[in-house]
């Protein structure tokens, strides 16, 4: 499974996409919106994909994932407003055993978050958005990791 | 000579908020490379600023600065991405 999609996320149906009679273990990696209460506080993030590439892109990086690790693997995405506290982002990997589960699912979380043309705004509490995209307004220290 | 080509450009984020849209058409010079489009752009969206890190694709597949365009493609800037 690879979607990009406005709704929220559907985590059981994430890591359902990789169930395999063969596999004795999957591994799930969630992403959520994060407030930064400490640093300037975050009401939502809006995210936005080149949809035509993102979506080639994180099947490529399955594809690399499921070859690499020998696992069968899974990646949502949000588009659109996600409110803080909610799930922007969901992967799954299942593998024989729970070694090649893990690395399957932490590489194609990091392989994604480097890869795929997928932006964040950062919609502040004092009504600034602000997007992280490398442009010349700098985002606040602690952003966009 | 070739006449004058015809290209779309994609635009995300914030060269997509200067621009007020999601891509403009651009008329430019028969041979020119993927990366010299930047310079053709409207005022408002240059005044962005182009981050480091950006990289280009061509037709929905990532391509170098120093491909040529043809009549009818479609090139996106593609800004360090924050996806996750």
């Amino acid at each position: 499974m690879i979607a990009l999609t406005a709704e929220p996320l559907d985590l059981t149906a994430v890591a359902a996409a990789v169930g395999d009679p063969d596999h004795g273990g999957t591994a799930s990696f969630v992403g959520t919106t994060r407030r930064e209460g400490d640093l300037r506080e975050v009401v939502e993030l809006r995210f936005e994909a080149y949809e035509e590439l993102a979506r080639a892109e994180l099947e490529a990086i399955r594809d690399e994932a499921e070859t690499r690790f020998r696992a069968r693997v899974a990646i949502a995405h949000r588009i659109g407003p996600v409110a803080v506290g909610e799930a922007s982002v969901a992967v799954a990997a299942s593998a024989g055993h729970r070694p090649a589960a893990f690395a399957a699912c932490r590489y194609a979380i990091d392989e994604l978050k480097v890869r795929a043309p997928i932006w964040k705004q950062a919609v502040y509490a004092d009504g600034e958005a602000r997007w992280l995209d490398g442009s010349a307004a700098p985002a606040p220290a602690g952003a966009g990791r | 000579m070739d006449g004058p080509i015809t290209v779309t450009v994609r635009l995300f984020a914030s060269l997509r908020d200067a621009a007020g849209a999601d891509r403009v058409s651009l008329s430019l010079p028969a041979g020119t490379p993927v990366g010299a489009v930047w310079g053709h752009l409207p005022d408002g969206v240059r005044d962005v600023g182009l981050p480091n890190g950006a990289r280009y694709a061509l037709n929905h597949e990532w391509t170098l600065p120093g491909a040529t365009l043809r009549d009818g493609d479609e090139v996106a800037l593609v800004l360090p991405v924050s996806g996750g």
